[in-house]
C-alpha cells in the first residue's frame, strides 16, 4: 500500500476576494455589537435575573433557580394573565386589520377631499399615547363624558354607564381604544399596497362578471395577502407587549381582569420590588410569543 | 534645557518651585476647591400644582441666592409613579439629591434596605425644638436614627360635606357613624348630585382609604407585632359598609382615584367627599359658587364607641444615601423648612399641607392667608387630625414600624380585595383568606 500525498487545503481565494471578506467583517461588526448590546445582553440579564430572588431598588439578592419559574407555572398569576394578553390582542388587531382595509378601501377611491382624509386618518397613531388616554378617559368619564352624555340624550342610556370600570366594558373600553390608536398603521401598509395592484386584474374581473364582492375576495385580498401578513406579524407582537395605553386607560382593573403580561411584569418588578419574579415572567412572555411567530411564519411562509 | 525656557521667560527657579508648592498644596485642598465648583441639586417631589411649583421656584431662588455655586432643579414625580422611577435610580445610583412628599412608609422600606442616609443632621439645622411633638417619630425606625423628617402633615381622609344639601334634605348634624353617613347620602342624592365619591379602582387610593375604613370599624391590617390581622370581622364589617356605599357613588367611582375623587366633590356631582384641604383651594378657584357651602369633619366610624382613625401619609424629606455633594443637599434640605419659601408652600394649597413646625403654624405670615382666615374652623381640625394621624406604616402608638407597608399598598392587594368583594360580589371568607396569605407573603419578602 502506499500513501498518497495531499497537499494541505489551500484558501483558493484571490487576494482581491479575502480583502472584501475580510471588508465585510469589518463593515457588519458594527451591527453584530449594537445587536448583542442592545438585544443579546439584556436577554441574557433577564434570564439571569430570572434565577435569582431580588429586591428591584438595590438589584441585590439570592439565587433561587428554578423557584419563580415554579411560581410561573404554579401560581396562576401568569395564565390569567396571558389570557387577559390574548383577549386582548386578538380583540384589537382584528379590529385594527377590519377598520384598517375598510378604510383603507375607502381611500383608495376618487372621493372628496381625500388628501385631507389621508392625512387626518393618520392622526390617532401619531397622538402620544397619554394625550390620547387623557382624552378617551374623559370621553369615559361617567360624570362629565361626552359618551355618556350623548348615549342618555340620545335615550339609549338612562344612567351613565361605567366604561372602565366593569367587566366586560372595561376590556371592550381598552380594545376599542387600542383599534383606534393603531388602525392608521394598517391603512398607511394596505393603501400603498393598493396603489400597485394592476388595474388590469379588475377589468379583466368585471369582463368576467365579477361584483364588487368578488373583486375584493378574488382580487384584492389574495394581492393584500403579503403585505397583512407582515402587518399583522408586526401589530400581533406590538399589541401583546403594549403596556402605556392598558396601564393608563385602566391600570389593570377592576381587580385583573385587564392585566396584560406587561402589566404584570411591571407589577411585580416595581410593585413588589421583586425583579427576578418579573424577569421569569418576561421570559415566558417572550417564549409565548416566540411560539405564536414561529407557528404563524410555518403558516403563512409557503404561501 | 527646561530650566533655560524657564530661564527665557523670565522665571526664577523659586518662583517656579514656589509655584510648584502653592499648586501642591491646592490640591490638598479638596474641600474649598468643591466649594467653588458649580454644582446642581436634584429636587423630586409628586405635588407639583401651579401654585406649588410657584413656592419651589421661590425656595430654589432663595437657596441659590444664598450659595452661587448650586443651582437646584426641580423634577415631578407621581404618587403612582414614584415607586418604579426611585427604584429604578436606586439602582442605576443616579439618584436624586432631596426627596419630598413621599409617604413616610415609603421612606422606611428605603431605609430598611439600606439607600437612605440619616436625616439627624437636617433635624439639628432645621431645630428639633421647632417641630411638634411626635412628628420625627414614625422616622425613627432604628433607635436614635432618623431617616427622613415630615415636610407636612395631611389629613387625607377627612370628610367634606356640602352644608347648603345637607339643609335641603333636612340634616341638622354631620354624621358621625356609618349609618349616619349612609341615610345622609341616600337623603341627599338625586338630581343629578351622587352621595359620595369613594375610590373602588384598582389603585393605591383604594388601599389607603379602605386600611382608613378598616380602622374606622374599629379593626386593624397588622397587630402591633405586626402579623397580618386583616382576616377579621371589623374588615368584614367595613367590606359591607363599603359596599353599602356604592350606590351611593358615581358609576365611574370603580376606576377613581385621587384626581377624580377629589373633582367629584368639587364641581358639584357629589354631596360629600373625601379629601385632604386641597379642597379649599379647589373649590375656590374651580367652583366659588359652593365655596360657603363646605366644610369638614371627621370621617364617620362604625359606631360612636370607635373613634376616628385619620389618615395621615405625613409627606416627607428624605436624601437617598448615593446623593452627589451631600453637605450641600443637606443644607437644602434643611432650608425647605426656612419660614418665606415653607410659608409660600403651605399657602399654596392651604390645609392640604399642614405645618409641622409649631414656630410657622404660630408665624402670623402663615396665619394671613384668605383660605385659612375663612376656614380656620376646617383648617383646625384638620390640623388636630393629621396630628393624630396614622397610616399603614405606623397604624397606632403600639405598632412597630412597618417597614414594608409600602409594598403592600403598592402591591394592589388590599384594592383588589375591595373589588373582589364590592364589584364581583365574591365570597368574603375566601376572598379575605387569600388576601390576608398574599400579604403575609410580601411581609416574608
Amino acid at each position: 500500500m502506499t500513501a498518497i500525498a495531499t497537499n494541505p487545503p489551500r484558501d483558493r481565494r484571490s487576494p482581491l476576494e479575502r480583502a472584501y471578506a475580510r471588508l465585510g467583517v469589518l463593515l457588519i461588526a458594527p451591527t453584530i455589537i449594537v445587536f448583542s448590546l442592545v438585544i443579546v445582553y439584556p436577554l441574557l440579564a433577564a434570564i439571569y435575573l430570572s434565577v435569582f430572588s431580588i429586591y428591584t431598588p438595590t438589584l441585590q439578592g439570592d439565587f433561587v433557580g428554578a423557584a419563580n419559574y415554579i411560581e410561573l407555572l404554579t401560581g396562576g398569576a401568569f395564565w390569567h394573565s396571558l389570557g387577559v394578553t390574548l383577549i386582548w390582542t386578538v380583540g384589537t388587531l382584528s379590529l385594527q386589520i377590519i377598520a384598517g382595509i375598510g378604510l383603507a378601501l375607502l381611500l383608495h377611491q376618487n372621493i372628496w377631499f381625500r388628501s385631507l382624509a389621508r392625512s387626518l386618518v393618520l392622526f390617532p397613531y401619531f397622538l402620544s399615547t397619554v394625550v390620547a388616554v387623557l382624552v378617551w378617559r374623559w370621553l369615559f368619564n361617567d360624570l362629565y363624558g361626552a359618551l355618556n352624555h350623548g348615549l342618555i340624550q340620545l335615550g339609549i342610556l338612562d344612567m351613565p354607564l361605567d366604561w372602565l370600570g366593569s367587566m366586560p366594558n372595561a376590556m371592550i373600553g381598552v380594545i376599542l381604544v387600542g383599534a383606534w390608536k393603531y388602525f392608521p398603521f394598517v391603512v398607511i401598509a394596505v393603501l400603498a399596497r393598493l396603489q400597485t395592484i394592476p388595474e388590469n386584474l379588475y377589468e379583466a374581473a368585471r369582463i368576467d362578471g365579477a361584483g364588487p364582492v368578488g373583486r375584493f375576495f378574488d382580487i384584492t385580498l389574495p394581492q393584500l395577502r403579503s403585505v397583512l401578513v407582515v402587518i399583522i406579524l408586526l401589530r400581533a407582537i406590538w399589541d401583546f407587549k403594549e403596556f402605556d395605553l392598558l396601564y393608563l386607560l385602566t391600570g389593570g382593573g377592576p381587580v385583573t381582569s385587564t392585566q396584560t403580561l406587561s402589566l404584570l411584569v411591571y407589577q411585580e418588578a416595581f410593585g413588589l420590588n421583586q425583579m427576578g419574579q418579573a424577569a421569569a415572567y418576561s421570559v415566558g412572555m417572550m417564549l409565548v410569543m416566540l411560539a405564536f411567530m414561529v407557528l404563524y411564519i410555518r403558516r403563512t411562509g409557503g404561501k | 534645557m527646561t530650566t533655560n525656557k524657564w530661564k527665557s521667560a523670565g522665571l526664577p527657579r523659586r518662583t517656579v518651585l514656589g509655584g510648584m508648592a502653592a499648586a501642591g498644596a491646592a490640591a490638598f485642598m479638596p474641600r474649598r476647591i468643591h466649594a467653588q465648583e458649580q454644582i446642581t441639586l436634584r429636587w423630586w417631589s409628586p405635588q407639583s400644582s401651579p401654585e406649588q411649583l410657584a413656592a419651589y421656584e421661590t425656595q430654589i431662588a432663595n437657596f441659590e441666592a444664598l450659595h452661587e455655586n448650586v443651582s437646584v432643579v426641580f423634577e415631578r414625580t407621581s404618587d403612582e409613579g414614584y415607586a418604579p422611577q426611585l427604584a429604578a435610580a436606586f439602582a442605576s445610583g443616579d439618584v436624586p439629591n432631596v426627596v419630598t412628599h413621599l409617604p413616610s412608609f415609603a421612606v422606611s422600606n428605603y431605609w430598611r434596605n439600606d439607600l437612605v442616609e440619616p436625616f439627624n443632621d437636617v433635624i439639628e439645622m432645621i431645630g428639633p425644638d421647632k417641630f411638634y411633638e411626635g412628628v420625627n417619630r414614625i422616622y425613627e425606625i432604628d433607635d436614635g436614627q432618623y431617616a427622613g423628617t415630615s415636610i407636612g402633615n395631611s389629613a387625607a381622609n377627612v370628610i367634606w360635606l356640602r352644608t347648603d344639601l345637607m339643609e335641603q334634605a333636612g340634616i341638622d348634624k354631620n354624621p358621625r357613624t356609618w349609618d349616619e353617613l349612609l341615610s345622609a347620602c341616600q337623603a341627599m342624592q338625586g338630581g343629578g348630585i351622587y352621595g359620595a365619591p369613594l375610590p373602588y379602582g384598582r389603585n393605591s387610593m383604594t388601599s389607603l382609604v379602605f386600611i382608613g375604613v378598616i380602622h374606622q370599624a374599629g379593626g386593624m391590617v397588622f397587630s402591633p407585632d405586626l402579623d397580618v390581622a386583616i382576616d377579621s370581622q371589623e374588615t368584614r364589617d367595613a367590606l359591607e359598609f363599603y359596599r353599602a356605599m356604592r350606590e351611593y357613588c358615581p358609576p365611574g367611582a370603580t376606576n377613581y382615584s385621587w384626581g377624580e375623587s377629589l373633582t367629584a366633590f368639587v364641581s358639584g356631582a357629589t354631596a360629600t367627599g373625601l379629601y385632604t384641604g386641597r379642597v379649599l383651594t379647589n373649590v375656590a378657584a374651580q367652583n366659588p359658587s359652593i365655596a360657603d357651602h363646605i366644610t369638614c369633619d371627621y370621617y364617620p366610624t362604625i359606631s360612636e364607641e370607635v373613634e376616628p382613625w385619620t389618615f395621615n401619609d405625613f409627606p416627607s424629606v428624605f436624601i437617598p444615601k448615593d446623593a452627589q455633594n451631600m453637605e450641600a443637599t443637606k443644607q437644602f434640605a434643611a432650608f425647605l423648612f426656612d419660614p418665606e419659601g415653607y410659608i409660600q408652600q403651605l399657602h399654596a394649597a392651604p390645609g392640604h399641607v399642614l405645618p409641622v413646625l409649631k414656630t410657622i403654624a404660630e408665624d402670623p405670615a402663615y396665619l394671613d392667608n384668605e383660605i385659612i382666615e375663612k376656614y380656620r374652623e376646617e383648617v383646625d381640625l384638620m390640623s388636630e387630625a393629621a396630628a393624630n394621624g396614622y397610616n399603614l406604616g405606623w397604624e397606632s402608638p403600639e405598632h412597630q414600624p412597618n417597614t414594608r407597608a409600602g409594598e403592600v399598598v403598592n402591591s394592589g392587594v388590599i384594592a383588589e380585595m375591595v373589588q373582589r368583594v364590592v364589584l364581583n360580589d365574591e365570597n368574603v371568607d375566601e376572598v379575605l383568606g387569600e388576601t390576608a396569605s398574599r400579604i403575609e407573603e410580601i411581609m416574608a419578602g
